[in-house]
C-alpha cells in the first residue's frame, strides 16, 4: 500500500455488547482523501465498527468501546471531546435515507444552523447551494427547496442525506450500505458521487456488495467474526487475497 | 480449490470450463503423437486425420472463450475463481496455437513423402518432439492438480528444448552442406524443427499460467533462454 497521510488511526479496539464481544482487537489505519471499504458477512462487526468512529455506540447503553480511535491523531473518546461537535467533522449516511420530515432547504440548513456556521441567511443559502451541489441534487432540487425532503425518491432522498451530511464540512464521510435501498441508476449517481467526494473527504463505506466495494473503493477491509482478518488494496484483495477466510468469502464459498 | 460455492450451478460451470480444456489438451497431445508418427511412417492418411482433427481444437477454443465470457458476466468471479478463468482463456489459446503447430508439421510430413531420409536429423526431431509431449503431459497435469511446483519443472525444461533445437539446427545445416540435394528435405525438416521450438514455448505460457492461478503471481525469475540459434524475436 501506498504512504498516504492517516486520517483516523484505531488501535487495539474491542467492543462489548454486554458479554457479547463484537469487535476483537482491531489495528486499522484509513488515509485521508481515499475511499475505504468494510465488507464481511452479516455481525462480522463492521458497522459496529464504523459507528466508532463517530462514537454513535455510545447512544447504547449496553455499548463498551475499548482501546484507541484517533482522528488526526486526537483520541475521539478522550473525555473532552464532544460527541455532537464530533459527529460534525465525521458525517454519516445511513442504509435507508432519513431525510428530516423538513423541507430540502432546512435538511441541509439544520446542522450548519446548529453549528453556528451561518452568520445570516445569505451565507446559509450558500452553504445550502453548495452542499446540494456537492450531493450532486442540485439541478433536480434548486426549484423545490422549500418541498418536503420526503417528497423525493429514494435515490434523491439518499443524496439529501449526503447534502446534509456535507453541509457541516466534515473530514470523514462514514457511509453504512448507502446503496442497498437504491435501485442500479440511484446506486451509480451515489458511486459517481462517492468517486467525487474522494478529493475532499477521507470516505469509509460498509457495503454488502463486494461489486461495490470493487468499484467505489481504493482499500478494503474484510471483517469475520468481529476481527479485522485483511487489510489492502481493493485491486489486491479481489485479485490475490492472502488470507484464506478473505478468499471464501469473496468467492461466495462457505468460510 | 476444494471447497464449493455456495452457488452450486458457478462449481457446475467452473467443472464445464475446466473439463473442455482438459478435452482440448488430450486433443492437442493426440496431435502432437498423431503429426509425430506420420511423419516418422511416411503416413499420409494419419496426417490427413490429425488435419482434419485440428477443427475440433479450434472449435473447443471457441467454446471455451464463450464460456469464459459467458462466467465472467453472469457469476462476476473474484479472486482464485477470476484467475482460473484467466488462466483458462490464455491456456486454451496457447493450446490452439500448439495444436496448430501440429497440423503444420502433419501437412510438412505429406511434402516430405518421396523425399530421402535423413535418419540423424529425424531421429532428433522425434526425441525434440517426445519432449515437447510430455512436458504437455506433465502442464496438464500440473494445472488439473492445482499443483505450481510440477508447473515450474515444466517451465524450467523449456531450456532443454531450446538446446534441442540448437543441435538439431547445426545437424541441419551441416546435411544441407554436406549435399544440396538434401536442402528441399531439410528445410521441410528445419521449419518443423522451428515449430516444435514454438510449441515448447507455448507449453511454457502454460506453465506460467498454471503457477499464476494457483499462486497468483506470474513466475518472477525469467526462465532460462536456451536458444541461440537465431536472433530474438525471430
Amino acid at each position: 500500500m501506498t504512504d498516504l497521510p492517516i486520517k483516523i488511526s484505531a488501535r487495539n479496539v474491542d467492543v462489548f455488547y454486554g458479554a457479547i464481544h463484537a469487535i476483537k482487537s482491531v489495528n486499522v489505519e484509513i488515509a485521508d482523501k481515499m475511499v475505504t471499504s468494510f465488507i464481511g458477512p452479516s455481525g462480522c462487526g463492521k458497522s459496529t465498527f464504523l459507528r466508532c468512529i463517530n462514537r454513535m455506540n455510545d447512544t447504547i447503553d449496553v455499548c463498551r468501546v475499548t482501546g484507541d480511535i484517533l482522528i488526526d491523531a486526537e483520541d475521539i473518546y478522550d473525555r473532552r471531546v464532544d460527541p455532537v461537535q464530533l459527529r460534525a467533522k465525521v458525517g454519516m449516511v445511513f442504509q435507508k435515507p432519513n431525510p428530516f420530515p423538513k423541507s430540502i432547504y432546512d435538511n441541509v440548513a439544520y446542522g450548519p444552523k446548529i453549528h453556528g456556521m451561518a452568520r445570516n441567511k445569505t451565507d446559509l443559502d450558500e452553504i445550502v447551494e453548495k452542499s446540494l451541489r456537492r450531493a450532486a441534487l442540485w439541478d433536480e432540487a434548486k426549484d423545490r427547496l422549500q418541498e418536503p425532503g420526503t417528497g423525493l425518491s429514494g435515490g434523491q432522498q439518499q443524496r439529501l442525506c449526503i447534502a446534509r451530511a456535507v453541509a457541516t464540512e466534515p473530514e470523514v464521510l462514514l457511509m453504512d450500505e448507502p446503496c442497498s435501498a437504491l435501485d442500479p441508476i440511484a446506486t451509480a449517481q451515489i458511486e459517481q458521487l462517492i468517486d467525487e467526494l474522494r478529493s475532499s473527504y477521507s470516505v469509509v463505506i460498509v457495503t454488502h456488495s463486494m461489486a461495490q466495494a470493487s468499484r467505489v473503493s481504493d482499500r478494503t477491509a474484510f471483517f469475520h467474526l468481529g476481527e479485522l482478518v485483511e487489510y489492502g488494496d481493493t485491486s489486491h484483495i479481489f485479485t490475490n487475497p492472502s488470507d484464506k477466510r478473505t478468499e471464501s468469502y469473496i468467492t461466495g464459498r462457505i468460510g | 480449490m476444494q471447497e464449493q460455492h455456495i452457488v452450486t450451478a458457478f462449481d457446475r460451470d467452473l467443472e464445464a470450463i475446466q473439463s473442455n480444456i482438459m478435452k482440448m489438451g488430450g486433443l492437442v497431445e493426440a496431435a502432437m503423437t498423431g503429426s509425430a508418427t506420420a511423419l516418422d511412417d511416411r503416413d499420409v492418411d494419419l496426417a490427413e486425420q490429425v488435419r482434419a482433427d485440428d477443427k475440433k481444437i479450434d472449435a473447443l477454443e471457441i467454446l471455451i472463450n464463450e464460456d469464459c465470457a459467458r462466467l465472467i458476466a453472469l457469476r462476476a468471479p473474484m479472486a482464485s475463481d477470476l484467475r482460473t478463468v484467466l488462466s483458462v482463456m490464455k491456456i486454451a489459446g496457447a493450446l490452439e496455437r500448439v495444436g496448430d503447430y501440429a497440423n503444420n508439421l502433419a501437412k510438412r510430413s505429406v511434402l516430405l513423402l518421396g523425399s530421402t531420409r535423413i535418419d540423424g536429423a529425424e531421429g532428433s526431431l522425434l526425441r525434440m518432439i517426445k519432449e515437447v509431449e510430455s512436458m504437455l503431459g506433465d502442464v496438464l497435469n500440473a494445472y488439473v492438480a492445482g499443483d505450481s511446483n510440477l508447473a515450474e519443472t515444466v517451465r524450467l525444461r523449456d531450456h532443454t528444448v531450446d538446446q534441442m533445437y540448437n543441435g538439431l539446427f547445426r545437424e541441419i545445416l551441416t546435411h544441407m552442406m554436406e549435399d544440396p540435394r538434401n536442402i528441399s528435405t531439410c528445410m521441410h525438416l528445419h521449419f518443423i524443427a522451428k515449430n516444435v521450438e514454438r510449441m515448447g514455448d507455448h507449453v511454457t505460457n502454460i506453465a506460467e499460467q498454471v503457477i499464476y492461478a494457483v499462486n497468483g503471481d506470474l513466475p518472477e525469475d525469467p526462465r532460462p533462454k536456451g536458444n541461440i540459434a537465431v536472433a530474438d524475436g525471430q
